[in-house]
């Protein structure tokens, strides 16, 4: 899932100077998973900018909405009637759904209300981990299911590095190495002859941004784009 | 302790907006201890003392939303 968390406060003030009205528009997928921007989220963020712009004796109208996606155009769609109302659009969704309202509703003022952090999991309520860089490579068939790329703070692809002591990361000795958790895992399947074949470097040209991507039953249809 | 930490995060929330984050505490006390009871309702009386009025409270008076005193 994507892991977000919300803007400072003061931030999500000074970016709504000069408007009065504004609705708040959260996402019901990964966003409300990681707490930072489903319907609950909306509804604290509600609450603190209307008791903040009556402090400073601002009117601010506030609207409240939360759709299933935003990166969905189906699910933002339905909102149209009932935006009528605001010119501005504080989205507590992830990079992704701020761009996809604003790219949908250009005539409307469009802000982030949460900084995307990265792709984790959910390792526990209230805690989430960095698992996957997007580098469009997978490797973890052959690093035991832990990604170098990710879990090692270099993203070696053959490690460990010379900076490795005790097992321990010399970026950040308070994590153990993830080539040595990689051998351990590979060592526990039975699969550790295979850390002996060296990985070719990335091939960096399949992290050229922005990706696109069609599914092959729907090639003929986007092919314009690829 | 769960509640703990949400009554922390509240405090934040209140910050932020500038309520001050002292207006809220929790005290862990327990159900027969009177004594201890009665010290904290002490204490957070003097402190809500000492911060003076919910500054909410007082933008609202000042706009005639609240009646003034004797105001139901």
């Amino acid at each position: 899932m994507i892991v977000a968390r919300r803007k400072p406060f003061s931030e999500i003030m000074e970016s709504l100077e000069g408007y009065d009205r504004v609705l708040i528009l959260g996402c019901g997928t990964c966003v409300a998973v990681c707490l930072a921007g489903g319907e609950k989220e909306v509804g604290i963020l509600s609450a603190q900018l209307s008791i903040a712009a009556e402090l400073r004796g601002k009117a601010l109208d506030i609207g409240e909405a939360t759709v299933e996606r935003q990166c969905d155009r189906e699910f933002i769609e339905e909102l149209r009637n009932r935006l009528n109302d605001y010119p501005v659009i504080l989205s507590l969704a992830c990079g992704v759904g701020i761009q996809f309202v604003s790219e949908m509703y250009p005539q409307k003022v469009v802000l982030p209300g949460v900084d995307t952090c990265f792709i984790g999991s959910n390792d526990d309520v209230g805690f989430w981990t960095e698992r996957c860089r997007m580098c469009n490579q997978c490797y973890l068939a052959f690093t035991g299911g832990i990604c170098p790329v990710t879990m090692c703070p270099k993203g070696l692809l053959n490690g460990p590095c010379s900076g490795m002591a005790n097992g321990r990361c010399e970026v950040d000795p308070e994590r153990t190495c993830a080539w040595v958790l990689i051998y351990e895992r590979m060592k526990e399947t039975g699969r550790v002859e295979q850390l002996r074949r060296v990985m070719a470097p990335s091939d960096y040209s399949r992290t050229t941004t922005p990706a696109v991507l069609s599914h092959k039953a729907y090639r003929r249809r986007y092919s314009a784009h690829e | 302790m769960r509640a703990k930490e949400r009554v922390e995060h509240a405090k934040e929330l209140l910050e932020e907006i500038e309520i001050g984050a002292d207006r809220l505490e929790m005290y862990h006390i327990g159900a027969s201890d009177a004594p201890l009871w009665a010290e904290k309702v002490k204490e957070m009386t003097d402190k809500i003392k000492s911060l003076g009025p919910n500054p909410l409270k007082l933008v609202r008076k000042s706009q005639g939303a609240i009646p003034e005193f004797g105001g139901r």
